[in-house]
């Protein structure tokens, strides 16, 4: 696993801060200024994880992640947005970027990001996306880990009727620290949670990082499940 | 002044009618005398001479028939004779005394009852004579004495006296004098009654009209007018009185701006224009009353007229001056003056009229004690009422001729109002190009933000894992955070001037500041969309007097308009995406342009490109506002906006203000 990591954005000064903060953080860091030169580097370089503007001149982000996934699928790309553009994360997840941080950047945000896609470099291939169903007193809860896409949708819907034919209460969908979702697990979860919230039982989300969190507000998904902290796991809210 | 001219000028000051009278009666009098004395002297003469005869006659059949008794002797006989003859009907007032003498003078008999006084006898007939006439006293009475000789054949034997009456003549005379007195008294009398109802006939119309002239020249219009015809005026009676739309050759001739028709218009049947058969006094008479009527209708018309443009000074919603020229002082005012500006009436008359509006009203006053040409027009011009409180004015001011003095008449519109709501609409404007900027500007305030938090967090991580910041780091991080800092501040800055509501007060701005206010907001994010800009702004630029940030928002408009216009033909992708902007000065004007490498305008939307509402964009992509209010931007600042433009190749919006200093009023 090399340790590059290639940093697109048109802010200068921000490639700079960058630079000094990943290297601190003991990454290799590559720079570009633009999608097009951000493409040539990852031709050049194979950084295993891209961190990228959306908004720049000549090729934005989002260019630049579907050309990079097209040379290698497998390719962390977390892109950066500006706080609360909604529509560009989703647009990016759609494309299959693994995550997102929001400008202006916390410390906290970029680690976990940096530490979730670690994380999920380390999952084998072939376990991507495992789903696990396991069984509680009050509760049917079907753990999700790595990057959750089209290629693990079989298996969540699976799970998920495995879950409801268990009769419990409340179903818990259980994300790992390290969990991401694509456009397309969005999509397919989406349909999933509205499958079974009509059904009458109560699904709850829970471990969704705060940005992932987010964009199940915005697109709405909040209204088949309920999001709840790991703490207050299965508790009826009041 | 000798005698003659007095007389004459107390002559001129004689009225036409005791003129008349009196040269009237002078002549009949003159007339009357003479006929009088004529015929006297012919009938006294005549009578004297006629009572004379008869006297002859009476003492010549004396003779005849008393020869016989003279010769004879026969006294009695001759006493009868004489006594018949003096007592003879009528005679006996005639006749005094009969006497008769011989030739020896021995009276013979006589008819007296006394004796015969001696001095009668003094009427002595000459040889030859036949007869004499004496004047004699009897007693005291005065006698003719008339004496005619006897004669028997050749020889004279003795004369007859005949005493005739004087007084008895006399009598005669006087009563054919008194009839004469009489007559003439009669024909004077009948005279002057005579020619005073004649002059009574031809001055009283006269001096009728003139004190009905008089009364109209005093303005009293409302007197019976009797004259001649004897009608009294019923203005009833004249549609044109009371309706002055009809058509009346008087009025055809007093309607100022209007030629007459041909001929003159009139009723069919006029109740007040007439001319009656008759004598002259009569045609007088009734041309005065034509002509007074004519006044009568032109007063009221002009008084109808004073009254309705007097009201509209009166009622008008905007204030009105009259100020004179030469003073620059407040002649007259409008009730609505004194409401606005908060002065009462009889200190605004007289008021200095640059007191109301110091910085612009010197320009009206020149305009007119220099060009005196027509009228001009001020728009948005700031006056202040009473108390020092500025509001914005438009004012129209034309010449007039004011009481025999070059006066102006200037009207004011109150259009602070409009103003504000101008202001409003501008600010409204502003704010949707905020909002189309939201997104954008978020962006461009989060770069500068981002550099500063990757940049803080790289130092808090390193104080917290307790790392060894190299010192040329250290120093780059420091030094970045706080030139992004300002960088931030900038924008925020900018936008802050940008959303401020602008003051009424116009400032001095250089159009490069605007233009660069602008792109600090947009550049970036246009070059996000590829589009590039070219800057060719001249140093040096003449200011002009505008807001500035109402100048940012025109072009703010232009160049987001340009945006649209080259998203409408290219894609970030591809093809020449550029907005070219230009300023600098041009004689006396600043201009500024802005070309794009859009797909232009057409020629019909390029006539439409102003108006509001008007938006060659999709539905629901523009209001059709921007362009409208860029235009009245523009406008205010006595500027001008053009468009250059071929379908495909482009467009260039350019405008053009006066340089600050220049700025004319445009002629109304």
């Amino acid at each position: 696993m090399n340790n590059k990591v290639l940093v697109i954005d048109d802010e200068r000064p921000t490639l700079k801060m960058f630079t000094l903060l990943l290297t601190a953080y003991g990454y290799e860091v590559l720079t570009a200024e633009n999608g097009r030169e951000g493409v040539e580097t990852f031709k050049r370089e194979t950084p295993e994880l891209v961190l990228t503007d959306i908004k720049m001149p000549v090729m934005d982000g989002i260019e630049a992640l579907r050309a990079i996934k097209k040379i290698n699928p497998g390719t962390e790309v977390i892109v950066i947005t500006g706080h609360g553009d909604m529509d560009l994360a989703i647009q990016a997840l759609n494309l299959d970027a693994t995550d997102f941080i929001n400008k202006p950047l916390k410390r906290e945000a970029l680690e976990k990001a940096l530490t979730r896609a670690r994380e999920r470099m380390t999952i084998a291939r072939n376990e991507e996306g495992q789903v696990v169903l396991r069984e509680e007193d009050r509760a049917a809860v079907i753990g999700v880990r790595g990057n959750v896409s089209a290629i693990t949708m079989p298996r969540l819907s699976e799970a998920f009727e495995q879950a409801a034919s268990m009769g419990k209460e409340t179903m818990l969908v259980d994300f790992e620290k390290n969990a991401s979702i694509n456009g397309a697990g969005i999509t397919g979860l989406t349909s999933l949670l509205r499958q079974y919230a009509g059904s009458g039982g109560r699904v709850c989300l829970t471990g969704l990082s705060s940005n992932f969190r987010s964009v199940f507000e915005t697109l709405g998904i909040t209204r088949f499940a309920e999001i709840i902290d790991r703490d207050k796991e299965s508790r009826p809210r009041g | 002044m000798t005698a003659g001219e007095r007389r004459f000028a107390r002559l001129a000051r004689i009225g036409l009618r005791e003129k008349l009278l009196i040269s009237m009666l002078a002549a009949v009098l003159f007339i009357s005398v003479a006929i009088a004395l004529i015929s006297r002297y012919i009938l006294v003469s005549s009578l004297t001479n006629e009572l004379e005869m008869r006297g002859f006659a009476i003492a010549h059949s004396v003779a005849e028939r008393g020869g016989s008794y003279i010769l004879d002797n026969d006294i009695p006989k001759l006493l009868a004779l004489i006594f018949d003859e003096a007592r003879l009907r009528q005679r006996k007032d005639l006749v005094t005394y009969i006497f008769i003498e011989d030739q020896a003078g021995n009276i013979l008999a006589h008819t007296l009852t006394h004796p015969l006084p001696d001095n009668l006898r003094a009427n002595t007939l000459a040889p030859g004579k036949n007869d004499s006439i004496m004047l004699m006293e009897l007693g005291r009475q005065e006698v003719y004495d008339l004496a005619a000789a006897i004669h028997e054949g050749l020889y004279r034997i003795g004369t007859v006296h005949v005493g005739l009456n004087k007084r008895h003549i006399d009598t005669l005379v006087g009563k054919l004098r008194v009839a004469f007195l009489g007559f003439i008294s009669a024909v004077v009398i009948i005279s002057i009654i005579l020619s005073s109802w004649l002059s009574k006939r031809i001055t009283k119309p006269v001096s009728d009209l003139t004190r009905l002239s008089d009364e109209i020249s005093r303005g009293n219009f409302d007197i019976p007018l009797k004259l001649g015809s004897g009608e009294d005026w019923n203005s009833a009676e004249c549609p044109a009185f009371t309706n002055t739309d009809l058509p009346c050759w008087h009025f055809d001739q007093s309607r100022s701006g209007q030629t007459p028709a041909e001929t003159h218009r009139k009723c069919a049947d006029c109740a007040f224009y007439r001319k009656h058969e008759g004598d002259e006094v009569i045609q007088l008479g009734d041309s005065f009353r034509n002509m007074v009527w004519s006044i009568k209708l032109y007063r009221r018309r002009l008084r109808e007229s004073e009254e309705k443009y007097r009201s509209l000074f009166d009622s008008g919603p905007d204030p009105i001056f009259v100020v004179d020229c030469a003073t620059g002082r407040i002649r007259d005012a409008n009730p609505r003056a004194t409401e606005l500006y908060g002065y009462p009436m009889d200190e605004l008359i007289g008021l200095d009229f640059l007191q109301l509006g110091p910085e612009h009203n010197t320009a009206c006053l020149n305009y007119f004690s220099e060009i005196g040409g027509g009228c001009v027009y001020y728009p948005k011009r700031l006056h202040y009422k009473n108390g020092g409180e500025p509001f914005f004015v438009n004012m129209h001011a034309c010449p007039i001729s004011y009481r025999g003095k070059q006066a102006i008449i200037i009207a004011v519109t109150d259009i602070t109002e409009l103003i504000e709501k101008d202001a409003q609409l501008i600010q409204a404007g502003k704010m949707k190009s905020l909002g189309e900027m939201s997104a954008g500007m978020a962006h461009e305030i989060n770069q500068p933000l981002n550099a500063i938090k990757v940049g803080s967090e790289f130092l808090s991580m390193m104080q917290e894992e307790d790392l060894e910041i190299p010192k040329e780091h250290f120093k780059e991080v420091v030094n970045e955070i706080s030139t992004q800092v300002d960088r931030a501040a900038e924008i925020i800055d900018t936008l802050r001037s940008f959303g401020r509501k602008s003051d009424l007060m116009e400032e001095s701005v250089n159009l490069n500041q605007p233009v660069r206010a602008v792109l600090s907001m947009v550049r970036r994010q246009f070059e996000l969309d590829n589009i590039r800009f070219e800057l060719e702004l001249s140093e040096g630029l003449s200011p002009v007097q505008a807001h500035s940030n109402r100048l940012q928002q025109v072009i703010f408009n232009l160049v987001t308009n340009a945006r649209d216009a080259i998203n409408d033909i290219s894609n970030a992708e591809s093809g020449d995406r550029r907005i070219i902007i230009r300023t600098g000065n041009e004689d006396q004007r600043v201009y500024a342009e802005v070309e794009d490498t859009g797909g232009g305008i057409d020629e019909t939307d390029q006539q439409r490109i102003f108006e509001p509402f008007f938006t060659t964009k999709e539905a629901g992509q523009g209001m059709g506002l921007g362009l409208a209010i860029t235009y009245g931007i523009i406008k205010d600042y006595g500027g001008e906006i053009r468009i250059n433009s071929t379908k495909g190749q482009g467009t260039v919006f350019r405008m053009e203000f006066p340089a600050a200093g220049t700025r004319g009023e445009s002629k109304a």
